[in-house]
């Protein structure tokens, strides 16, 4: 991507938002704030300026502003440690999903909701039994007239307990090959028969729960999709899901934190080569992750330059934090003042062990990118 | 004596297994031959403290040989972070006007901060305001008595790490051969084998420097054990989260109660930068570098 005078107006744009925001105090630079930093205002706030739904067409709802345009947002709310998990799922992956395999009704229904902050969704895929291998999710979904009755339990659903709507990955029929027989539905989490109960995590923070579909009655115009084509769909998905900025961005409001606190004194030589070299390879991740967006809105494939970018681009989150703990040793301490660099220190550390497992962990996307390899020899 | 600390520190690997406190106390003053009070107690050795004599002019001879004054203290100053420092005897290690030495505060008599590590432990700071410490709990120490604490801190603290990191081990390879995806214990996939064998080796690593340094003493060993221990950290903490998924990233699962310690505890009683820093000095002090090594 490179940057256009349009682009950059629009950068320039969420900035000022931003510092709005900040000054509200809704906006902490609080690491990670894509899986914790819920806050539907915030969300309803930043729609009402056009930047959710950015790459759905006018005609739903949407800014048709392709994801190159988007692309700028989000890196702007990552890198500022913005509160954007209650409506992340809904504008990455519902919509689009809804987009490209959704009936007209659906879009009608669900888009514009979506692109006014007022849709907020969850992903239903993982199970117990269904982590890297989701191929064998044993939640199913029975025929009933005029619909389906979903039962099963999906497991780390984030934000269930808070979000209105969820696309469930169920099985739909039996096949000797397991990636046939699959079908996404939408399902209302207010439903009778949902049930959520808290995961927490090791933080004590609750954004995952176990979530029960006891004998939930999904009409028939909540299928996604074709019925069976549920496999094709979701993989379809995780290219957007794996390359976006927030496969580099995560731990960066901590780097941020880290400047701030430098510059209060005099930074060694030693600092800031340490600081530059982690700079460096952020921007060469950001520039793998850019092509990416460009070769999406160009409609063509990416599944393993997603798969590249978001390995090393989640290792980057990781390592980064112990580097910066190495820069400017401190008590990594979540009793500290929010905000503080401690306390972001803290947080970013908790957290890190998310950062290369969620969306396909590591181990599995460079077997894509092995396979990549295969293919073109 | 160096049989009673290697015991000592194997007790303290233990306790790092099982995320508990262990005979810390006891590692850190066993060269010394202080009887620890009633009660919990703990150490904390502080630099940053400043102490004075209570009675200056006092004509007697005091505990202290020193003439004109006896040895009671004054103490105002910060303890950061001391280990249970709100609930237990905090046995202190600093440098007195006279040189250094050891005494109890009560933290009652103290302005307790409660505070915690990221694995919940307690980490108290207490305030000390012209704090009044009685002649007879005055200990006086040699700057070797001192130094040495100092040593077995660290040592005792790389163990803790050393207990966790092997805590890790134990957890993965019981989830990595329990846990089944794609038909196939997870123990089966060659990238999970070949991660799970590095967890092992920086464990292994870790502990190979801990009881090396608790067989003999010196500044060396500890410098090495506890830099060692506190850089493998983050590779096994990270080994082990991967290889548990989303499990270990939860309540759900026992993992964090090792990890979060290690996290921890790293930063504790010197990181791997003030450790590594003294090594090199070392090395850089002596006329042989090899020689620091192989004594
Ligand atoms: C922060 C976070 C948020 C999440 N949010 C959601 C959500 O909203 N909705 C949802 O449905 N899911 C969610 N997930 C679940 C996520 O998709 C799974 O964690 C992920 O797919 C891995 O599954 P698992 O945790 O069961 O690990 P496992 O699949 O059990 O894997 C454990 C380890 O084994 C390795 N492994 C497994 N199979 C192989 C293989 N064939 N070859 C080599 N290595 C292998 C893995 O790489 C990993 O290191 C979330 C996870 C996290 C961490």
């Amino acid at each position: 991507m490179t940057e256009t005078n349009d682009t950059r107006k629009l950068r320039g744009e969420v900035r000022d938002f931003l510092a709005e925001e900040r000054a509200r105090g809704t906006v902490l630079g609080r690491p990670d704030s894509w899986l914790t930093g819920w806050d539907p205002d915030f969300s309803r706030r930043l729609a009402g300026r056009g930047w959710v739904g950015m790459a759905l067409p006018p005609r739903y709802g949407g800014g048709g502003r392709g994801f190159a345009a988007r692309v700028v947002v989000i890196e702007e709310l990552l890198a500022a440690g913005a509160p954007v998990s209650a409506h992340w799922v809904a504008d990455r992956q519902a919509g689009p999903s809804i987009l490209a395999h959704g009936t007209e009704e659906q879009r009608q229904r669900f888009l514009p909701a979506i692109a006014a902050g007022r849709c907020f969704f969850s992903i239903g895929m993982s199970e117990q039994e269904a982590g890297s291998d989701l191929a064998n999710v044993r939640t199913r979904a029975e025929r009933v007239p005029g619909g389906w009755r979903l039962t099963g339990t999906k497991k780390w659903t984030g934000g269930a307990h808070v979000n209105d709507y969820a696309i469930v990955l169920a099985r739909t029929g039996e096949h000797e090959d397991r990636h046939q027989g699959l079908s996404q539905f939408i399902v209302d989490l207010r439903a009778p028969g949902v049930r959520t109960e808290p995961i927490h995590l090791l933080t004590g923070e609750h954004t995952f729960n176990w979530f029960h579909l006891d004998g939930v009655e999904v009409p028939d115009d909540m299928l996604l999709g074709q019925e069976g084509d549920g496999w094709k769909q979701v993989t379809g998905e995780l290219a957007f899901e794996r390359s976006g900025p927030e496969r580099y961005l995560s731990t960066f409001p901590l780097l941020v934190s880290l400047t701030r606190e430098l510059r209060r004194g005099a930074a060694t030589p030693d600092q800031q080569a340490r600081l530059g070299a982690l700079l460096a390879r952020i921007s060469a991740i950001r520039q793998l992750s850019l092509g990416v967006a460009d070769a999406l809105d160009a409609g063509r494939p990416a599944d393993v330059r997603a798969a590249l970018v978001k390995d090393l681009g989640t290792r980057l989150e990781g390592d980064l934090v112990h580097e910066v703990r190495r820069i400017l040793p401190r008590t990594a301490d979540t009793g500290a003042t929010p905000g503080s660099y401690p306390h972001h220190l803290a947080y970013a550390l908790l957290h890190s062990p998310g950062y290369t497992l969620r969306g396909g962990t590591n181990e599995i996307l460079r077997g894509i990118i092995t396979r990549g390899l295969e293919r073109q020899s | 004596m160096t049989t009673t600390l290697a015991t000592r520190v194997a007790a303290l690997c233990e306790a790092g297994r099982l995320a508990g406190p262990g005979p810390f106390a006891e590692t850190v003053l066993g060269h010394l031959d202080v009887v620890l009070p009633e009660g919990p107690s703990t150490v904390a050795i502080a630099d940053g403290l400043s102490l004075a004599y209570a009675h200056p002019a006092v004509t007697r001879v005091g505990p202290i040989g020193t003439s004109g004054q006896d040895a009671a203290l004054r103490v105002s100053g910060t303890l950061p972070r001391v280990p249970y420092g709100a609930t237990s005897t905090v046995l202190v290690l600093t440098e007195g006007p006279r040189g250094p030495v050891l005494f109890p505060v009560d933290p009652a008599r103290a302005t307790a901060v409660p505070g915690t590590n990221l694995a919940g432990e307690p980490r108290d700071t207490l305030q000390l305001h012209d704090y009044a410490v009685a002649a007879d709990d005055v200990r006086p120490l040699t700057p070797a008595e001192l130094a040495e604490a100092g040593l077995r801190a660290a040592l005792a603290r790389a163990a803790l790490i050393a207990g966790a990191a092997e805590r890790c081990v134990e957890l993965t390879a019981r989830h990595t051969t329990t846990r089944v995806q794609f038909g196939r214990p997870l123990s089966h996939f060659q990238a999970v084998k070949q991660e799970e064998a590095r967890l092992i080796e920086e464990s292994a690593l870790v502990r190979a420097a801990v009881d090396a340094a608790a067989r003999e003493l010196s500044p060396v060993g500890v410098a090495a054990a506890k830099a060692q221990a506190s850089a493998s950290v983050a590779e096994i903490a990270r080994i082990a989260h991967q290889l548990h998924g989303a499990i270990g990233f939860t309540q759900l699962s026992e993992l964090r109660f090792a990890t979060t310690r290690l996290w921890s505890w790293r930063d504790e009683d010197g990181d791997e930068s003030h450790w590594t820093a003294l090594l090199g000095r070392a090395a850089l002090a002596a006329d042989d570098v090899w020689a620091l090594l192989a004594v």
